[in-house]
């Protein structure tokens, strides 16, 4: 009797425990909603990034791109000091939307290849000398078989403002005429490029006929034939990312791999745009392109949506912090050239101005910081 | 009480006996001593004739476990007999200057340890007809992920890592049939016949630390395609014909002309081109002495994944011609690859624009590539009781020859000239050290100076 009754003791102890673990399991309990979360309607904001910000830079990069193509044509016809000013200007006019387009450098502009056939770095001089010197055959099918090295906007800029190491101005009578000759050929290819990745985002993303444009796919995430975004979290994600990077390669490469360590460790030879001494102006539309990203319009235009309202919705002072660390970023870049307007490339190697590098380059550093640390971060906040 | 009735009846039973024994006389009692001495003797004989035949069957035993020993040690050796295993490898420190981009004309000196390679071979002799090789080569101390347990992360974390940067390749794999030396038939993962260094890759079957740098410039180091092959000796003539897989043109760099079209990085080699090898050599380089010439050819477009962006075949086709000469001390060998890329510009323009490619600056093809190297050796060995071999090699490629429209960049024409010497300790191991030269035949480009060592095994069971 006693046996049965200690049984049936356990048994009920048991059967109780059994049945305390598996309501430990029971799923249909909802998760508690974060507390922090908040709520921002994503279309608008991604629409208008896409349309205003991204595709009408790349289309004014086309726009530059014929207009380059232009200028060198005339300067090979009429070869005048007025004509090679004209192309210098319409370099530096190409490099503005190139520039700022590399704080989002996704999509096409990667998987097509077209970065490193635009913008390869350093230029390969010791091969363009060979090339210059055979002295023909510089129609634009021919370059485009030829190596990146020997092209895009750094060959450009060697053969229309000269070697960069005294000064930025060429003589119209130092331009060769197979110098010239290459240069149109460089401004066909140029051309051709910058309309294929303008086609990418606005009419057909790898090129076939009947695809949808790259656009649309950023514009459109999670419907049925987008195979490239899932969701919008996966296209703003896209678009923090991309601002990163752009914050990164500028702070950590562009400006901090030629500045070294120290006055003896400095290297002009890895300046970017070394030859125009454009450097501290490309840097800078580096970060206004992050700018144009994150308030959703470029400079001067009309307010639109951009990051900085999804950042505003999560945390208003925040958001504002931010907008002052880019603008701030800019500022100390463009600062660099001090009071004599002193380009990069003589920056790196004068004590002063390397104290404002280094300025410039800690606010950077900062901004990065909050990009990945407070930014990314109201991804998982967000109550999509 | 049933226990005391009992006691009673035994005791009863016990009395009647004894009185029986008692009332027996003495010559019965004699007579049934003998007989039971008589059946004592008999068991006794008995005992004996059973105890030899145990002997008997014990030493029969014996014999037997000893035919089954000896049975299964026999088998034991004729699967041994049947089994192969052979290895090599090397491990090298290199010392050599570089170039951080294309403007930098101040080298800096890089040096570097390398697990260069480990290889394992195993073979099988079916029947004397049949045989199987099995070859993997460990590169670079192979390479492999594993689970880390990280205490510091957040509350413990389990992360997944690639500990190292090298390769496990299955270098080879053939089944082979060959009923007479005339003739035989190879199929599978095979060697190709094309250039030196698929026949002579063990350290101690070249001089230089590294393998022959002019040839790794133009093809696959140690090529390999799936596909079948006849080959055989006749008179002192060494043939082969094969009949492989093809190369696919989209990952044909400038640096490397088609050797990375070697379809390495896929599951599955695309077999929609095939290509074809044939050799033929007068002595054996293996061996010794000999003279060769070879072929290749063979078309790569069909293999291309997105083949619809090369209009042409891009057709490769590569000639080498070599000779050695090793007899006594002296050691001469040497080779001159010649080889041509139809369509070279098609191919440099749809690798520029097909997506993920990404050959950035190596994109443009030579449509015409060559390549030689000498290496000439004393082994002192035969002198003095020293057995070191001197040596002086060099190496010349260039896989941007030619182009087919505008003027190919002299970057990539390489010549690397240097001098060194082998010691053999024993004979299944080499210790090399060699010094050179490396020329780029571009002007502004300084000439640099390298050294290297090398420590390389070989062995067959």
């Amino acid at each position: 009797m006693n046996n049965f009754k200690y049984s049936a003791v356990a048994f009920a102890l048991i059967a109780t425990l059994a049945a305390c673990g598996s309501s430990g399991d029971d799923s249909s309990t909802p998760d508690p909603e974060p507390e922090t979360g908040f709520e921002f309607a994503a279309t608008e904001m991604i629409t208008n990034l896409t349309d205003d910000v991204i595709v009408s830079g790349y289309a004014a990069l086309a726009t530059k791109g014929e207009e380059m193509l232009l200028a060198a044509q005339t300067l090979v016809n009429d070869p005048t000091q007025a004509n090679l000013l004209a192309a210098q200007v319409a370099w530096k006019a190409a490099r503005l939307p190139w520039e700022q387009g590399e704080s989002h450098i996704f999509g096409p502009v990667d998987s097509l290849g077209i970065d490193p056939h635009l913008d390869s770095w350093p230029l390969n001089t010791t091969d363009l000398t060979t090339v210059l010197a055979s002295g023909s055959g510089f129609d634009a099918d021919t370059i485009k078989g030829w190596n990146d090295d020997v092209q895009g906007f750094h060959t450009m800029e060697y053969l229309l403002f000269g070697d960069g190491v005294a000064d930025n101005e060429k003589a119209i009578a130092d331009l060769t005429s197979a110098e010239a000759d290459y240069l149109m050929g460089l401004a066909e290819v140029f051309r051709d490029y910058t309309k294929t990745l303008d086609d990418a985002w606005q009419i057909s993303h790898d090129g076939q006929t009947g695809s949808n444009a790259y656009g649309e796919f950023v514009k459109n995430p999670g419907t049925e034939w987008n195979t490239i975004y899932a969701s919008q979290v996966g296209v703003i994600e896209e678009l923090i990312n991309g601002m990163i990077a752009i914050v990164d390669e500028v702070g950590n490469g562009k400006i901090a791999d030629p500045f070294g360590t120290s006055i003896d460790t400095a290297d002009t030879s890895k300046v970017e745009s070394q030859y125009s001494w454009n450097s501290l102006t490309d840097f800078s539309d580096n970060i206004v392109g992050v700018r144009n990203v994150y308030q959703g319009e470029f400079t001067g235009a009309a307010d639109k949506q951009g990051l900085v309202d999804f950042v505003n919705a999560a945390d208003s002072v925040l958001a504002s912090r931010i907008g002052s660390e880019i603008d701030d970023a800019i500022i100390k870049i463009q600062a660099i050239s001090g009071s004599n307007d002193m380009p990069f490339r003589q920056a790196i190697l004068d004590a002063d101005a390397r104290v404002r590098v280094q300025t410039a380059i800690d606010a950077l550093s900062k901004l990065q910081a909050s990009l990945e640390t407070d930014i990314l971060p109201l991804l998982n906040e967000w109550k999509v | 009480m049933k226990t005391k009735l009992s006691l009673l009846a035994l005791c009863i039973a016990g009395f009647s006996c004894t009185s029986a024994f008692a009332a027996t006389d003495p010559v019965l009692l004699e007579q049934a001593i003998a007989k039971q001495e008589a059946e004592l003797n008999k068991l006794k004989k008995d005992l004996a004739a059973l105890a030899a035949q145990q002997k008997e069957q014990k030493e029969t035993q014996d014999k037997q476990a000893e035919i089954v020993a000896t049975t299964k040690q026999q088998n034991l050796e004729s699967m041994f007999s049947k089994f192969s295993f052979k290895s090599y490898g090397s491990m090298n420190f290199t010392s050599d200057e570089y170039f951080e981009n294309v403007q930098d004309t101040n080298p800096e000196r890089r040096n570097r340890f390398d697990l260069e390679r480990i290889v394992t071979e195993f073979g099988y002799q079916f029947t004397d007809e049949w045989d199987m090789e099995i070859e993997i080569e460990y590169e670079h101390g192979g390479t492999g992920a594993s689970l880390e347990y990280d205490g510091f992360d957040e509350f413990g974390e389990f992360e997944s890592e690639i500990e190292a940067g090298g390769e496990v390749i299955v270098e080879k794999a053939q089944l082979r049939y060959r009923p007479s030396d005339a003739i035989g038939v190879k199929f599978g993962s095979i060697h190709l016949p094309v250039g030196l260094s698929s026949m002579l890759h063990k350290p101690n079957q070249y001089l230089t630390v590294q393998r022959h740098r002019s040839e790794a410039a133009m093809v696959p180091a140690v090529w390999n395609e799936m596909g079948v092959g006849v080959f055989g000796e006749l008179a002192n003539f060494h043939y082969q014909a094969q009949v492989i897989s093809g190369l696919n043109s989209e990952y044909f760099r400038t640096y490397d002309w088609v050797a990375s079209g070697h379809q390495t990085r896929f599951e599955h080699v695309n077999a929609d081109d095939l290509a074809y090898a044939l050799r033929l050599d007068y002595g054996s380089f293996k061996q010794g002495t000999a003279v060769g010439v070879s072929y290749y050819y063979g078309n790569t477009t069909g293999n291309r994944n997105k083949s619809n962006k090369v209009e042409g075949d891009g057709t490769v086709s590569i000639a080498t011609v070599a000779a050695a000469f090793v007899e006594g001390p002296w050691i001469l060998r040497g080779q001159y690859m010649y080889g041509t890329l139809s369509d070279a510009d098609a191919i440099t323009q749809a690798n520029k624009t097909t997506p993920g490619l990404k050959p950035g600056n190596f994109a443009q093809l030579g449509s015409k590539s060559e390549a030689f190297f000498v290496e000439a050796g004393v082994d002192l060995g035969q002198f003095t009781p020293v057995p070191i071999t001197i040596f002086a090699n060099i190496d010349y490629s260039n896989p941007l020859a030619e182009v087919e429209t505008g003027t190919a960049t002299k970057r990539y024409e390489n010549t690397w000239t240097s001098v060194g010497v082998n010691y053999f300790p024993i004979p299944e191991i080499v210790i090399k050290a060699e010094v050179g030269l490396h020329q780029v035949a571009v002007s502004s480009i300084p000439d640099t100076n390298f050294f290297a060592l090398g420590v390389g095994y070989q062995f067959s069971l």
